[in-house]
């Protein structure tokens, strides 16, 4: 079966604390970049991502109203926003990259968005652009 | 490069799922100088274990695979620098939350495990050695605003020495509150409560740490947090305050008459005025608009009746701009009524006697136009009062939220009316009735135990009609006789607040209060560091609210700014490369903090670090490429994406 490789970008207040406290077993698709906000997610890691061998993507950052710097998870989901519409032009699938929030207290929706995220990018397959990455 | 690689088994916590060996082979050894295992890192042994391994193998970067960061970062932070290497030319692997606990298979935990790893290893090459750094900070602090929280606030910060700059833009201290007789919810007499603090401000131990501007305003406020300049504009007030003993003399002699502000135009002062009686700071003031001299004149009779003779009464007193230095700023400038004239079917301004709570407190108070007489306009003593609840309250249509203390102090006009005219009738109508608190039900009880008390509620308050009717008396709903109609409208901004917010360079709520940090966390910190709100400024609350909203403030004031101490600043901040920069000044847009500033005789932006969070918005948006992240810098980032996938990819 084919396994993606996933990179998830995660805020250190909120998404990664989440993380912390999921309780069961999950897939080990995603690894995981910690930043201290979402607002840091430059687009240029994201494509830096596919381009040295990631499936997908992820960037999980505070719900709305909670972020620790106030608004950067705002500007995280604008810039996730345009960055869709540049991958669209490169032939990437909207599914490939996920942008959600996890607060500090929700293991079990970090699980949830983990396993649909592998399966999503399961069911889409390889990402062929990659130009790093090898194939086992 | 030196780096090593620490793996923490964590018990059987990680090596129970991890294999430590399979790790260790996906890692090669041009990334690697070494890779060693040890039982539990976080523990007295492990920390002296990895003391003694960073001074027998001095590496320039370690990498410690064990749990979560936020267990355990800061701890092995400590143990480097003990251990005199830099704690910043460390990472660490989360394999125990992220990986460990969380995966089924040793294989694919130990593939997830080694990925982590080599990102963390890739990463750490990046890092540089950080240091914390300090800067001078002034210990002073600047009050803004002299009621309740303000004077709290100020009194204890002077108790520990510190030097307090109180300006207050009235003639007198002490806020709403000192205007009112008695205050809920056990009607204790307001002045009684308060006089003795607002004494100790003026005269007390402390009092020469306090210097108190009156008839003053911050026009300016420069700087940041351990270092704000403020720019304040003193208005003159025509008399000495030092020499002044307050014998009220000049007063009586004064021959010009206008509407007292102090008792919402409903008597008269004179053009020098002690606003009323027993109004703190004991020295009057002379209201130069109102004031014969203004109009040409050449009168002299308030400094000719002051018995200690000339120069107390100064007609040349003028405008003065004052500049103070301190390390924070509190903010306490209260709040107002909603204008009930906006619900015009209630009559407020048409009718005479429809009064705002403001007034029949001051109708109430035996410092009051009546002494305290309960009188309509034409001197009728009323049989029957109408309090009206929830005034522009609750309602989309005015204001949304419940101010909280309203019915309480309707409660209070319930039992002072009770005791001062035991055979008057008192309807109160609500939309809804509050009282959350240890004491609060039991006021409700006691006015609702009022034999002469009639509640009724209503749903809209724009179904309620007030008519005017023969004798002075009006009709509510075309039902309820009343004398006097009492509107408890919501509790809103003072008017002065946004204007004060602009100078500040803070941030107000959607209604225009003054907006928290965070409003369960720091509910009293303002979005710029170092200023801190206090009081009803914040939010609609009771003087108890207040009074707690001060303390706290002067907690983050006295913890924060420390005299004889530097203000350390952490390192993880943005930094701006001149040479790259284009000017264009997205970074301060994206600011969460304003600490970027715009130097625009060089187009170039720069970040303050004292005020930067680290939380990377602006390194992300710059365009240029020329905000560096401290610590999370991009090549940091980038190799630590490229070295978990090509992990993976041999995998």
């Amino acid at each position: 079966m084919f396994e993606p490789r996933i990179v998830g970008f995660l805020c250190n207040w909120c998404s990664y604390a989440g993380a912390d406290k999921a309780a069961r077993a999950y897939p080990p698709n995603v690894n995981v970049v910690r930043v201290m906000c979402s607002g840091r997610v430059d687009p240029q890691f994201i494509l830096k991502a596919y381009k040295a061998g990631a499936d997908g993507v992820l960037v999980l950052a505070c719900h709305p109203g909670d972020c620790h710097y106030k608004e950067g998870n705002y500007k995280a989901l604008a810039r996730h926003r345009i960055l869709l519409r540049v991958l669209a032009g490169h032939g990437i699938e909207s599914a490939r990259c996920r942008f959600d929030y996890v607060s500090a207290s929700e293991g079990d929706r970090f699980i949830e968005i983990i396993t649909e995220m592998t399966d999503t990018v399961r069911a889409l397959g390889p990402y062929a652009g990659n130009t790093m990455g090898k194939r086992s | 490069m030196k780096i090593g690689v620490y793996f923490c088994n964590c018990g059987s916590n990680i090596s129970g799922k991890v294999d430590s060996e399979q790790v260790r082979q996906a890692l090669s050894l041009n990334d690697v100088e070494y890779f060693k295992t040890c039982e539990l890192m976080c523990s007295d042994d492990g920390k002296s274990y990895l003391r003694d391994e960073i001074a027998a193998e001095k590496p320039d970067r370690i990498v410690i695979a064990a749990c979560s960061p936020r267990e355990h970062e800061k701890t092995f932070m400590r143990v480097l620098s003990g251990a005199g290497m830099n704690p910043y030319l460390m990472q660490m692997a989360n394999i125990r939350e992220q990986v460990a606990w969380v995966t089924s298979d040793v294989r694919q935990a130990s593939l997830k495990a080694a990925a982590l790893i080599k990102g963390a290893v890739k990463r750490v090459a990046f890092h540089k050695p950080l240091e914390m750094k300090s800067i001078e900070m002034s210990p002073d602090v600047m009050v803004i605003g002299a009621g309740p929280a303000g004077l709290k606030a100020a009194l204890t910060i002077a108790q520990t020495g510190r030097k307090v700059t109180l300006v207050e833009k009235r003639a007198v201290i002490g806020g709403q509150p000192v205007l009112y007789e008695d205050v809920f919810p056990n009607l204790e007499c307001a002045p009684c409560m308060l006089e003795p603090m607002l004494d100790e401000i003026l005269h007390g131990e402390y009092a020469k740490n306090i210097e108190i501007l009156t008839l003053s305003e911050v026009v300016e406020l420069y700087g940041f947090y351990g270092n704000f300049i403020a720019k304040i504009k003193k208005s003159p007030r025509y008399a000495d305050m030092n020499q002044c003993i307050g014998c009220g003399e000049c007063i009586g002699v004064c021959p010009v008459d206008v509407k007292n502000e102090f008792n919402n135009g409903l008597d008269n002062r004179k053009a020098i005025s002690l606003s009323f009686a027993g109004a703190l700071p004991n020295v009057p003031f002379i209201d130069m608009a109102a004031c014969l001299r203004a109009r040409g004149g050449d009168c002299r009779l308030c400094d000719e009746a002051c018995p200690l003779g000339e120069g107390i009464i100064l007609y040349d007193d003028a405008e003065e701009m004052v500049e103070r230095r301190m390390g924070a700023v509190i903010v306490a400038v209260g709040a107002s009524l909603y204008d009930a004239g906006l619900i015009p079917k209630l009559g407020l301004g048409r009718l005479p006697d429809v009064y705002t709570s403001f007034e029949f407190e001051r109708l109430l108070s035996s410092t009051g136009p009546t002494g305290g007489q309960l009188l309509t306009r034409s001197g009728r003593t009323p049989g029957s009062i109408a309090i009206i609840h929830c005034v522009g309250s609750l309602d989309a249509n005015h204001k949304e939220y419940c101010s909280g203390i309203c019915c309480q102090y309707a409660f209070k006009f319930n039992l002072m009316v009770g005791h001062k005219l035991p055979d008057t009738q008192i309807h109160h109508l609500h939309k809804e009735l509050v009282y959350p608190g240890k004491e609060e039900y039991f006021l409700y009880k006691r006015a609702k135990e009022n034999p002469n008390a009639v509640f009724t509620a209503y749903k809209d308050i724009d179904t309620l009609r007030i008519t005017a009717a023969e004798d002075g008396i009006m009709i509510v709903n075309s039902s309820i006789k009343a004398d006097m109609v009492v509107l408890c409208p919501a509790v809103v901004p003072s008017k002065d607040s946004g204007k004060l917010n602009e100078t500040l360079g803070t941030t107000v709520d959607m209604f225009g209060f003054f907006e928290e940090l965070h409003g369960r966390l720091d509910p009293v910190m303002a979005k710029v560091r170092g200023i801190y709100i206090a009081g009803a400024c914040q939010s609609p609350m009771s003087i108890q609210q207040a009074m707690t909203q001060g303390m706290a403030t002067a907690g983050y004031a006295l913890s924060g700014i420390v005299g004889g101490k530097r203000l350390e600043i952490e390192p993880i901040t943005a930094s701006v490369d001149a040479d790259r920069c284009s000017g264009c000044g997205v970074c301060a847009l994206v600011c969460p903090y304003k600490a970027i500033g715009f130097d625009e005789q060089n187009r170039k932006s720069s970040v303050n670090e004292v005020l930067c969070e680290g939380c990377g918005s602006c390194v992300a948006a710059c365009p240029a490429g020329a905000i560096n992240g401290n610590h999370f810098t991009n090549d940091a980032i980038l190799a630590e994406i490229e070295g978990v996938l090509s992990c993976l990819n041999q995998g």
